[in-house]
């Protein structure tokens, strides 16, 4: 089991209101599966991915990573555990402006000091076809090309489990289905799990499982 | 008035937001430190003028060797000119048991033309507006004291009697002439003939004084230059020489230099902010567009938030000012007993031209390139905001350089500053990336090392800015800093403890040896005794008017050069037979007087011909006698001379002053104790009111710094969020941003230290004229304070970072 959520919630206070954003979420990954969380805006599918991921902490519940208990882990702890084992891809890209295509891909290796950065993240650059790119800075490069250099980048980190918010969120629908298309093509050569948080029907279809929210709730 | 409200909704929403809060405080401070400044140093100027206006008597003052003047000036019949005149001359006076010589001042019944007289008498103490009466004198407590006299006693003066009638406590012109040396008697004017003191050929000064409007007063001193004769002077107001005004001239100079610090680190920090403010309304602007606002309607509405945000700043900053002010002039009341004159137009015309300045060259350039944006921006986030970033530098500097001016209003003063800065700051940025090298592929995220010089190479602009704005920063701050350390530091030494106190003039020769025994034996130290004579100097070429010298000198004759003078041009005396003289600067200046020039010295009847040996400075601040002119001894053998000294009488032994009258009569002794109290007094109180400038000033270096990083760390953010969601550690953000910013606080610091010993060299050089020193714990302090203020503060930044969730972060 790659991904095992028990009883999440999580609450946010709003001056003396507490607002329920998720209450009684619980399910299961398997290594390799892929897994589409869908539902309305404001239905508590971005909260939830961030819990997955550990870049926020749930009120009660538990969350087991590759078999470690995230819920229990400090932000360090499982800032590590996100080097290790987590990939990611936003709906807004969240290229570091500064860097080149080929240095944000670069970013995960290096960050896990790996021999060779820049030859991994060459190959995965050419896996997503902007080879020809890699010296261009995010602001040279169209929307779709960002996001496939965010899937590189996500990919080159040799993660257990592959988290997506809105991945083709901010795409065209021909730049959607190719993100789309690269993103399930390029999860197949590993046994990656892949968690897509999306709005598309087509992309959630493709997904080996699904969960729909609402109100924080699952539904289905 | 849609505009109006839209425009004041905005400004109060960026109010309450805080993302105005820098400008503001900037701005604020700026205003506060200009206005006290200006106002203090205003009604200290009007204070000082209404001073001098007194000690000189009037308006204007003509002093003669004769009386063929007031007939002259009588028939000239000026309008709206009050006109007073007084004779002095030294005279013998005698008690019923005592003889003391002493200096005469008679006056007419216009006298005092300027202020009161403080006076005492049996009756206790009184003010007078009044000349004596007729057959009455006054004298000071030292005279009286000397003549053992009582209120109603007679006293003999020439072949007249009169009655001692007050003891004189305060006179308004103390600065009259060249007998004020002695104790001082003031009589009737129309009492002088009954005397007959003043005979042909006796030595006496006619002063003549005026009081009137600036233009009629114009005209009076017009006319006296064309009755002026040999040996007459012409004192006007505003050319205070005394030490007491150079002591606050240079309090002053103090004063401006710290505003001028203080406003320029507000500018630099309104600068950042504003290019801040205009980053965050990018999108505001383009939205406004696209609902059809036109430019010149958006232009208005933020020209309407410049107007809200002055007054509110002038109406903080003129109270904190004022309140500034008050605190300056409370230190210093000692010295002013009655309340300051109000101040004048030009502290709040400063004032405001120092907004104005610092919103047309750092916030106007910033907010008419943002009134460019597309409204294409509304659709498409990428769509470029040229920033346009030459137009805003050359902005802002056209700015600076306009503060420089409006503060130092020295043309050359500003331009080296200016000039200084720019090539400090170029060699800075030149240097950052000679060190930094080219980037290497990658963020060297594996270490916080690699990473933070990585960050220091790919950041190469920006981190060159941010190293401009602490270069002057601390370098501006380490001037103020040293300012009120080393350089009010040497000031206040330059008045050793020891220094001469008393000065005695009128010594014989035959007093000469006894009384330099007599100062011996009661262990006082005096300085040399030099032979003084009164002489004329002129020049060989008396045609030219421009080279005439028509006055009279006090001139010595020694072999040695004094203590604290300096030969500027030629040599000093050598053991040759050909010596010449030496004069003073500002003589060689004002009579145009070069190496090698012939002077004729008329002493008396005798004429001696000499030349120019050299030049020199002196340090009138000495309290030692100082002299425009020094002639070779082999030039004035013939010549009877007195001489003069200068001693330091311990607080616990002054009644040695009134014995060593006593013992030599012909000797006039008196004490600058009270000026030199004085003196030492005011350099106290302007180094406290100074350590509140640097107070201010150092805040506005820290506000420049915080918001330098403040602009820098908005982009780290999202690269922490990034990374920390990518796996890295807070530890690894936080290591590698402290290591990034100490270096660039060291690098920051080192150049801040060079700034500093540049300005420092100026301001000694050029604003106080003295010569230059170099102070070794600059060199420390500079990086020191650069490593501690951008690591300490780089480090509350970034604490502030990541205590946020990543998610958070990246949702911002």
């Amino acid at each position: 089991m790659i991904l095992e959520v028990n009883k999440l919630r999580k609450e946010v206070s709003s001056g003396d209101n507490k607002l329920v954003i998720l209450d009684d979420v619980s399910f299961n990954l398997l290594e390799g599966q892929s897994l589409a969380i869908t539902g309305p805006s404001g239905s508590g599918k971005s909260t939830l991915l961030g819990l997955l991921a550990g870049l926020d902490t749930a009120t009660s519940g538990e969350i087991y990573l590759n078999g470690e208990a995230l819920h229990e882990l400090d932000e360090e702890q499982r800032a590590l555990l996100r080097k290790e084992k987590v990939g990611f891809v936003f709906q807004s890209f969240e290229l570091l402006p500064s860097l080149t295509a080929l240095e944000n891909v670069m970013l995960p290796s290096e960050l896990k000091d790996e021999d060779e950065p820049e030859e991994r993240a060459k190959y995965f650059l050419d896996r997503v076809g902007l080879k020809e790119r890699e010296h261009h800075y995010p602001n040279q490069l169209s929307g779709g090309e960002q996001q496939r250099v965010a899937i590189a980048r996500a990919f080159a980190c040799s993660a257990k489990i592959l988290f997506a918010d809105e991945p083709t969120g901010n795409l065209d629908p021909k730049n959607g289905k190719m993100v789309s298309d690269l993103l399930f093509e390029v999860n197949s050569e590993t046994d990656n799990a892949l968690v897509v948080v999306t709005h598309d029907h087509d992309l959630a279809d493709r997904c080996d499982k699904k969960i729909n929210l609402k109100l924080g709730k699952i539904v289905e | 008035m849609m505009l109006f409200n839209l425009s004041l909704k905005i400004f109060l929403r960026e109010l309450r937001s805080g993302y105005l809060t820098s400008i503001l405080v900037s701005l604020v401070l700026a205003i506060t430190i200009v206005s006290g400044i200006s106002l203090f140093t205003d009604r200290l100027e009007k204070a000082l003028s209404a001073e001098t206006e007194e000690f000189l008597g009037g308006n204007l003052k003509f002093e003669s060797n004769q009386n063929t003047a007031k007939s002259k000036i009588q028939r000239q019949n000026f309008q709206d000119i009050d006109f007073m005149e007084m004779v002095l001359f030294a005279s013998v006076i005698f008690s019923e048991e005592d003889m003391q010589l002493s200096s005469v001042k008679a006056v007419d019944n216009a006298y005092p033309l300027i202020g009161e007289l403080e006076l005492q008498n049996k009756s206790g103490k009184f003010l007078s507006k009044e000349s004596p009466e007729l057959g009455t004198v006054w004298m000071d407590a030292r005279l009286q004291n000397l003549l053992n006299l009582s209120y109603g006693d007679k006293i003999f003066l020439g072949d007249s009697e009169f009655i001692f009638a007050a003891t004189i406590l305060y006179e308004p012109d103390r600065a009259s002439g060249n007998f004020a040396f002695a104790p001082k008697t003031i009589m009737n004017f129309e009492d002088v003939d009954s005397t007959n003191i003043i005979q042909p050929g006796s030595r006496v000064e006619y002063n003549y004084l005026f009081k009137g409007p600036e233009d009629e007063i114009a005209n009076v001193r017009n006319y006296l230059e064309t009755i002026k004769e040999n040996g007459d002077d012409i004192e006007v107001l505003n050319e205070d020489s005394s030490s007491l005004g150079r002591t606050i001239d240079r309090s002053e100079n103090f004063f401006l230099l710290g505003g001028l610090i203080a406003v320029l680190l507000s500018a630099c920090t309104i600068g950042i902010a504003s290019q801040r403010f205009t980053r965050r309304h990018v999108s505001y602007v383009a939205m406004l567009k696209t609902l059809g606002m036109k430019t010149r309607q958006i232009r208005s509405m933020y020209f309407l938030l410049f107007v809200f945000m002055t007054l509110l700043t002038l109406f903080f900053g003129l109270i904190l000012g004022w309140t500034l002010q008050s605190q300056f002039i409370n230190l210093m009341s000692s010295y002013f007993p009655t309340e300051l004159p109000p101040p004048g137009y030009y502290p709040i015309l400063i004032t405001c031209m120092t907004v104005l300045i610092c919103q047309f060259g750092f916030i106007y350039p910033h907010i008419t390139k943002l009134i460019t944006i597309s409204p294409m921006r509304v659709l498409k986030d990428d769509v470029s905001f040229d920033y346009g970033f030459i137009p805003i530098f050359l902005m802002g500097l056209a700015a600076f350089f306009l503060l420089l001016y409006l503060y130092t209003n020295q043309l050359t003063l500003s331009l080296i500053i200016f000039f200084g800065v720019i090539g400090f700051s170029a060699i800075g940025i030149g240097s950052i990336y000679l060190l930094l090298g080219k980037n290497k592929t990658g963020l060297g995220a594996s270490g916080p090392i690699l990473l933070a010089l990585s960050e220091l190479r790919r950041r190469k602009f920006g981190n060159s800015f941010q190293i401009f704005a602490f270069t002057i920063a601390i370098g501006l701050t380490l001037i103020t800093f040293s300012a009120s350390q080393n350089l009010l530091g040497s000031w206040q030494t330059s008045i050793p403890e020891d220094s001469p106190n008393n000065f005695a003039i009128n010594i014989t020769p035959q007093d000469k040896e006894n009384m330099q025994s007599f100062l011996q034996e009661n262990d006082i130290k005096s300085k040399p005794f030099f032979p003084v004579t009164n002489a004329i100097i002129f020049k060989k070429n008396e045609l030219s008017e421009d080279d005439k010298i028509d006055r009279n000198f006090n001139i010595t004759w020694i072999e040695e050069l004094p203590e604290q003078n300096d030969i500027l041009k030629g040599e000093w005396f050598d053991k040759s037979l050909n010596n010449g003289i030496s004069v003073s600067e500002d003589i060689s200046e004002r009579y145009n007087l070069e190496i090698g020039d012939d002077v004729f010295i008329k002493v008396g009847e005798e004429i001696i011909k000499s030349y120019v040996q050299s030049t020199r400075t002196v340090n009138w601040d000495s309290f030692s006698p100082n002299f425009f002119i020094i002639g070779h001894p082999s030039l004035f053998q013939d010549i009877s001379s007195t001489y003069i000294t200068s001693f330091y009488i311990p607080s616990d032994k002054q009644y040695l002053a009134a014995d060593l009258m006593r013992e030599f009569r012909t000797v006039s002794v008196f004490s600058i104790e009270e000026l030199i109290e004085q003196i030492k007094e005011i350099i106290e109180q302007v180094t406290q009111a100074l350590n509140s400038i640097l107070l201010l000033t150092s805040l506005s270096a820290l506000f420049l710094a915080f918001s330098a990083l403040q602009d820098g760390f908005s982009v780290r953010k999202h690269q922490s969020a990034v990374l920390r969601t990518l796996g890295a550690s807070n530890t690894l953000i936080k290591q590698s941003t402290l290591f990034e910013f100490t270096l660039l606080g060291f690098i920051s610091g080192t150049l801040g230290a060079l700034v500093a010993y540049a300005g420092i060299y100026f301001i000694e050089t050029r604003v106080f004229e003295t010569s230059a020193s170099f102070y070794p714990e600059i060199s420390i302090m500079g990086p020191l304070l650069g490593i501690i203020v951008v690591s300490s503060l780089c480090y509350y930044l970034i604490s502030g970072i990541t205590k946020q969730s990543p998610k958070k972060l990246l949702m911002q």
